[in-house]
């Protein structure tokens, strides 16, 4: 859990990650086209604007793959129902959430870009949103 | 957006363009700590025209725009400027041709939408909320919902990745678009239970496919507490199955959309 409410709460801005600035500057905010048309200027874009997630063969398979991790992991010592039951049980106070959490991947990772494999994500799903323009 | 309009420059190296960040109040002023986007870092200065300003750095042409550090300084200058008074911010990357332009094509005939607008900010801050799904509850949330994902599980485990690959595509469709529909309930959750606080609401698209919540609040400074309150309230209910995060203030970037590009 990362809500910033130990501390100063809401009076500290509370930093945006890269990703989190992309997300918001390149797909919100007013379009100066609308206001402006005659002295616009191209300026070269180095990045493609902002992402949508597309579903496509990679996810699928990276999700089956999760699901497989799941199982080879955790399923030795109980058999699955089982799990499952004292996950819904559990609600909000799962019992589980320690190695859940150990075993998520990191948001953290998307801050350094490019290299995590959420970067490849999102460069995949720039590609993709591309290609379909 | 702009760069699609491409306006070639015949000579490169000493044409300069004004890059616009957003619009304020006439009375905004600049400190030298603030960074404009390119390197080194613009200047950034104010252009006034009555009661509206644009904030702005002169940048070279022949230069693309869109690094990581542009993306920051464009984001870091218009959150500050939010954290002080009201601001108009513009999507990255508005670029015109000079300072004469800026007033009397974009200030000038837009004086009093502008105007308005900033006055509707006052006293008002953006804050995202933003929740991701730990991937291993949210997994096994929709395998024991979803008996055709569990028997697929069944089908995968233990077997060769090559000999499941159909399998393994089926079971990722299924959990992609059952993911899909959990994001929208829980968005209507998480929404139902800030709808007492009245505050102006937007929703934003994932961008992750993992993503449970993105929604952006417009929140009067006096309800600062309230909403964090009940932002915290819904994060504990969520223990364990969404990471969520609030991020801001910043600018008022969901809020500012009077305008299509057609408009």
């Amino acid at each position: 859990m990362t809500v910033q409410s130990a501390g100063g709460g809401l009076d500290r801005p509370n930093a945006s990650s890269l990703a989190d600035v992309i997300d918001t500057i390149l797909d919100k905010g007013l379009v100066i086209d609308a206001y402006v048309r005659v002295s616009l200027v191209g300026i070269e874009l180095l990045t493609i604007d902002a992402r949508v997630v597309i579903a496509s063969v990679d996810t699928y398979l990276r999700f089956a793959e999760a699901v497989n991790r799941l199982d080879l992991t955790e399923g030795q010592q109980h058999g699955l129902p089982d799990l499952l039951d004292d996950i819904n049980e559990g609600g909000a106070k799962s019992r589980t959430a320690g190695a859940l959490e150990a075993a998520g991947e990191k948001l953290t990772g998307l801050l350094s870009g490019g290299e995590s494999e959420n970067g490849r994500d999102r460069d995949r799903e720039r590609a993709e949103r591309d290609r379909r323009r | 957006m702009a760069a699609e309009t491409s306006v070639k420059q015949a000579e490169s190296g000493q044409r300069t363009a004004i890059y616009v960040y957003g619009i304020a109040p006439a009375d905004v002023v600049t400190t030298d700590q603030a960074q404009g986007v390119g390197e080194p870092p613009a200047r950034v200065e104010v252009i006034a025209h009555d009661d509206v300003a644009a904030l702005v750095s002169e940048i070279p042409v022949d230069r693309g725009l869109g690094t990581p550090a542009d993306f920051s300084a464009h984001a870091r200058l218009l959150d500050a400027t939010a954290a002080a008074m009201p601001v108009l911010p513009l999507r990255f990357g508005a670029v015109l041709a000079d300072r004469q332009a800026v007033t009397d094509e974009l200030l000038a005939p837009n004086h009093d939408e502008f105007a308005q607008a900033l006055r509707l900010l006052e006293g008002r801050e953006e804050y995202i909320v933003k929740g991701r799904y730990e991937e291993s509850a949210i997994l096994r949330e929709l395998l024991n919902e979803n008996a055709d994902a569990e028997r697929l599980r069944q089908a995968i485990a233990g077997a060769p990745e090559d000999a499941t690959r159909n399998e393994r595509i089926q079971l990722g469709e299924i959990l992609t678009r059952a993911i899909s529909a959990k994001r929208e309930q829980d968005t209507a959750s998480l929404v139902e239970a800030l709808r007492p606080l009245e505050l102006d609401t937007a929703l934003r698209e994932a961008t992750h496919e993992r993503d449970a919540v993105y929604v952006a609040y417009l929140v009067d400074t006096d309800k600062r507490d309230a909403f964090q309150q009940a932002v915290d309230d819904w994060a504990e209910q969520q223990r364990g199955r969404i990471d969520l995060n609030v991020l801001g203030p910043v600018a008022a970037y969901d809020f500012v959309a009077g305008r299509g590009p057609e408009g």
